[in-house]
């Protein structure tokens, strides 16, 4: 198995932690609109995520340019660009005060995300099969 | 159709509204009602006992007018304007002609005769019928209720109650069509007749006071039919006062679907308030499913053992004491409960509503104490109003505590044990790890410590007379009585005369002036740093709220300190250029402060609005932290704050009536667990006319000011102006192409008649300090307005939006005598300049500030008995107080000045400024930009502003 078969891999197994962590975000919204938490700790809660989370997905991204992966250095580096501005604009944690005039917003943002992580698992779990074959044929 | 009409009727189809329109031959009135009654000719109508089916209704019966006196108020109201004019414009001439009288109306003689048709109707019609069918309660009910506090409570000469009298007259007439005992939907009938044009009338300024459109609900509704059985506006009022049965009528119509409440409201029995009732005996009756409490409008099933919800139709056990006295150990008779016949109670919550044993009250006083509070003198002004109202702080039951907290470059703390006469100082200066130097008597019971306390009070202003410390470390400050008090809850009064720049929460002076009159000003309008809402966040969680009074000279960044009052539920006070030397200055603030430590607290409370099935509260605006989707936390219950929650459909409505129902749970400060219920019924509509008829134009501007502002923080305050004048044009063109079904251009601008103030308020609310366009309005100044604009109660918010506007050197003879509700105003003019005078003396007030306006061809002797000076030259403009003279004129103005100040609840007291016509620009300008009819730099006037709407109405 060469350097790509272990990078993509290492993607699938990023992308299906990426993924569960906005099942668990988007478990926390439906939570807050029942009432089974407060906004307080869930802004609290969430917001130990948020960063991890961001790193997370840029470190996949520099790992897709570094070993010139360029369609999926692509596929990824908008939303890079989207996070890197939402912390330049200082928006990116939850804020307990706004959080219910925001939470479909942020419901909406925790869906697309999840489903851009479903695309990238499947797509990084493909380029993964491909390359285990081409390094055995 | 086929049915038997009643004697006197006839039914006639009408091809526009598909509908058939009857009519009673006598008077000629005509309602869409299927008339239920014999036609009964007039006359004989107020003289006659009422109607059999009226006899039990609360409302319907008392909205019933003898129909030839509603023709005849239908004819007269359009002339009205005419009246007006023809009364006022003749002063002119005059005027200039016997100049050194200056003084009275010509009103007088001519008014009464103009208006006696309309007063004879309102009052004989009312009269008949208060006297048949409530003998027992003359005044009360809530139709004549409102009015009496509206128009009586806030007594305007003779002439303009007799105008608003009128204009009840009409509107209430309008409504119900004179149906007797029908308690129907009768509003298309007002819509059909009362579409008034806008475009060239000068809007009638005296509508505003006018009450809210009434809520039609059928009298089968309510199981009392008590007179009680919706609340005071005051309390709470809706946007629409008939719901719409789809959301997707709702977004059809444009209009917006919001509550706007204030249900700590003061009770000021010199309006006529009724104190709120309560409920003594612990029984308090709830739904099993859904929580709401029983209230006037549930219904009794199963011979009267169960009863049931009318929020979600459960049905549930009446609770036995409903008809058992247990103290008295005998029957007690149910109907006579207060919950079943008051919208508003108070429950006395027993011990499973509370989490902890009630709280004492606490206040924590967080003086800033560098240099320039000091020199400003407000050090010294605070210590004194603490000082003199220490007994009027709540302490029922002494166990009321405070905490006194100085701050500058560093802490001072004050220990105050109990017994001692000399207190303490203790100095922290470690800012970053806020830590107390003591663990006792720095939070010090009231009674106990009183003599230590009050030689503190005494001595605090010298302790720090030779301060030179510039910088205030608020922050950590506000950490440490957070510190002190959290562990209780209470409140926080921070009072601050310079912009914190140290410890925690530090802030830069960040008002770019390139900034103002930008997109980016909106950014100066939002907290720069985000301590001060993660701080709010604690001490909300605490139950602590935070009161903010500000001082400062130059910039103090309200936008960013105003966020701890937002969430906590606090008031932020500001005092631009404060300085205590000048005695106007020094008693506004002692007043309203005096007021603030007066009030009786909320402690610990929740609010919750609880509505039929069908109904989700959407969006809350006001001051509070919203902890869960339909909770509203206050840690502290300020008196008079109004909050604004928008509502959505979710569901079709299936019912004829809807309930809305707000509780909110708090301690009083006497130690007292207390839920005070506020329930309201109303009827549900599918067409779009009558959601037009039922509008209510002062709800709906509350609402468009909270929208404005949210917008302006998060958009930019081009955005906020929009979001009103959109809403308003998006309302008339859907009224035009929908219920008058005119289509295409049209040179007129359509508007229901109880609408018809809605497009003036929204040219207010745009032209408003808060919103309005320019680069020269400092953003402190903004952003407390934007404050305002948010918390003040819909009566102050009006004329908050749009001024007061009186004429004084001509008012008429009564004006600023006692007459029957208290000192009589003179009648309110429109807010243009055209009204201003040269040789004029005029009172704009707009429940913040008063202007005195002097015309600069006053005559000596208006000078000389107004303001006890040789003449007009010797008068400078600025903050002033009137001299109190020997003379009638000097005591008629005082006595409007005073009524002025105490019109409204709040704590507020109005500075008054003289304002010379030809002098002090920057002062005459703001005086001038009141008057919204105008135009001013940069901005249409009022008639330009409907040309603009009419733009987006036919494009």
């Amino acid at each position: 198995m060469g350097g790509e078969g272990w990078l993509f891999l290492f993607s699938v197994l990023m992308a299906a932690v990426l993924l569960f962590t906005m099942v668990f975000f988007i478990i926390m919204f439906s939570d807050l609109e029942c009432d089974y938490i407060n906004p307080i700790d869930l802004c609290n809660k969430l917001n130990q995520f948020v960063l991890p989370e961001m790193i997370a997905h840029a470190f996949l991204t520099l790992c897709f340019l570094l070993s010139g992966q360029w369609l999926a250095f692509l596929l990824n580096a908008p939303l890079v660009g989207y996070n890197v501005n939402k912390i330049m604009s200082k928006n990116h944690m939850y804020d307990a005060t706004e959080i219910f005039r925001t939470l479909s917003g942020h419901k909406k943002e925790s869906f697309i995300k999840l489903g851009f992580y479903l695309v990238s698992f499947f797509y990084y779990l493909y380029r993964m099969i491909l390359a285990l074959i081409s390094g055995t044929s | 159709m086929g049915e038997q009409l009643p004697a006197g009727w006839e039914a006639r189809w009408d091809q526009q509204n598909q509908a058939y329109i009857y009519t009673e031959q006598s008077t000629g009135q005509q309602q869409w009602e299927v008339p239920t009654q014999p036609s009964f000719p007039s006359q004989d109508q107020s003289s006659a006992p009422p109607p059999p089916a009226a006899a039990p209704s609360g409302k319907a019966g008392r909205r019933q007018y003898p129909t030839a006196q509603l023709q005849s108020m239908y004819t007269a109201q359009p002339g009205s304007f005419e009246y007006q004019n023809q009364g006022q414009q003749p002063q002119q001439p005059q005027h200039q002609q016997q100049q050194p009288a200056y003084g009275d109306a010509s009103l007088s003689s001519a008014a009464p005769s103009f208006f006696t048709p309309g007063m004879a109707g309102g009052d004989a019609g009312a009269g008949a019928q208060g006297g048949a069918a409530y003998p027992q309660q003359p005044m009360q009910q809530p139709q004549g209720g409102q009015f009496q506090q509206y128009g009586g409570g806030a007594p305007v000469d003779q002439m303009s109650n007799q105008f608003n009298q009128m204009n009840m007259a009409g509107g209430a007439g309008g409504y119900t069509g004179g149906a007797p005992g029908a308690g129907g939907f009768e509003q298309k009938q007002l819509h059909a007749i009362n579409t008034i044009n806008l475009i060239g009338m000068q809007p009638d300024v005296r509508g505003l006071e006018a009450p809210p459109p009434p809520y039609l609900i059928p009298q089968s509704a309510s199981v009392t039919q008590s007179p009680y059985n919706q609340p005071d506006p005051s309390y709470q009022r809706c946007t629409l006062t008939t719901m719409p049965a789809t959301q997707s009528l709702l977004n059809k119509s444009k209009l917006p679907l919001a509550l706007v409440m204030a249900p700590y409201r003061s009770v000021r029995e010199a309006d006529g308030d009724m104190p709120v009732p309560v409920v003594e005996d612990n029984v308090i009756a709830r739904c099993r499913r859904c929580r709401a409490y029983i209230n006037p409008f549930v219904t009794f099933i199963e011979g009267g053992n169960r009863w049931k919800c009318c929020l979600c139709g459960l049905s549930n056990e009446v609770p036995q004491l409903f008809d058992w006295d247990q103290a008295e150990g005998k029957p007690a008779d149910r109907w006579a409960r207060k919950e079943l016949n008051h919208s508003v109670v108070e429950f006395i919550a027993p011990t499973e509503y509370m989490v902890r044993p009630p709280q004492p009250p606490v206040y924590a006083f967080v003086i800033d104490v560098s240099q320039a509070a000091v020199q400003s003198g407000m050090v010294a002004t605070a210590a004194q109003t603490i000082l003199e109202n220490l007994g009027n702080l709540p302490n029922a039951d002494n166990r009321t505590k405070v905490a006194f907290i100085g701050v500058s470059t560093s802490l001072h703390f004050f220990s105050l044990p109990p017994g001692a006469t000399e207190a303490s100082m203790l100095v922290v200066s470690d800012l970053t790890d806020v830590f107390l130097p003591k663990p006792v008597d720095l939070l010090v019971n009231l009674t106990e410590s009183r003599t230590a306390i009050e030689s503190f009070l005494a001595r605090l202003p010298e302790m720090f007379s030779d301060s030179f410390t510039v910088g205030n470390a608020l922050g950590s400050a506000l950490q440490a009585a957070h510190q002190l008090i959290g562990k209780i809850g209470g409140k926080i009064i921070a009072l601050t005369a310079s912009l914190p720049t140290l410890g925690e929460g530090a802030l830069k002076a960040r008002d770019d002036p390139k900034l103002l009159g930008t997109s980016k000003e909106s950014s100066l309008l939002t907290s720069a740093s985000s301590f001060y809402k993660s701080f709010a966040i604690e001490c909300s969680k605490a139950q602590v709220a935070v009161d903010m009074f500000l001082f400062s000279a130059t910039y103090t960044d309200v936008a960013s300190l105003s966020c701890l009052p937002r969430y906590t539920a606090g008031q932020t006070y500001l005092y631009p250029g404060f300085n205590a030397s000048r005695p106007e200055d020094a008693i506004k603030f002692g007043t309203e402060f005096g007021k603030v430590l007066s009030q009786p607290l909320g402690l610990e409370a929740v609010i919750r609005v609880r509505a039929s099935r069908g109904i989700r509260m959407s969006a809350f605006h006001g001051n509070f932290f919203i902890r869960s989707t339909d909770l509203l936390a206050l840690p502290v219950v300020p008196l008079d704050q109004s909050y604004v929650i928008e509502l959505q459909l979710e569901d079709d409505l299936k019912g004829p009536v809807v309930v809305l129902q707000t509780a909110i749970l708090h301690t009083t400060c006497y130690g007292e667990r207390r839920i005070r219920v506020i329930t309201q019924a109303m009827p549900v509509t599918d067409t779009v006319g009558e959601l037009y008829g039922s509008a209510d134009q002062v709800a709906i501007a509350t609402y468009l000011a909270n929208k404005a502002v949210e917008k302006s923080m998060n958009g930019s305050l081009d955005d906020a102006r929009n979001v009103v004048t959109n809403a308003l044009s998006s309302m008339l063109s859907v009224y035009k192409n929908q219920v008058t079904s005119s289509a295409g251009a049209s040179a007129q601008l359509a508007i229901p008649d109880n609408l018809k103030l809605l497009p003036l308020l929204a040219c207010g609310l745009v032209k408003h300090v808060g919103l309005r366009e320019g680069a020269s309005i400092p953003p402190d100044l903004r952003s407390y307005a934007q404050c305002l604009l948010t918390t003040l109660p819909s009566q102050s918010l009006i004329s908050y939006i749009h001024p007061r506007f009186y004429s004084l050197h001509n008012m008429p003879p009564d004006a600023g005598t006692i007459g029957e509700h208290g000192v009589i105003l003179p009648p309110t003019l429109n807010l243009t300049s055209e009204r201003l005078e040269r040789h004029g003396l005029f009172l704009i007030e707009d429940s913040q500030n008063i202007f005195l306006w002097v015309g600069h061809e006053a005559v000596p002797r208006l000078v000389q008995d107004v303001f006890d000076l040789p003449s007009y030259a010797d008068l400078v403009g600025g903050k002033f107080t009137l001299p109190v003279l020997d003379n009638p004129f000097n005591q008629r103005v005082n006595a409007i000045v005073a009524k002025t100040r105490e019109l409204r609840r709040g704590v507020y007291r109005p500075h008054l400024y003289v304002v010379k016509s030809d002098a002090e620009p920057a002062l005459r300008s703001w005086a001038l930009s009141l008057l919204i009819e105008d135009r001013m730099d940069g901005m249409g006037s009022y008639a330009q502003y409907l040309t603009t709407v009419k733009g987006k109405v036919n494009g």
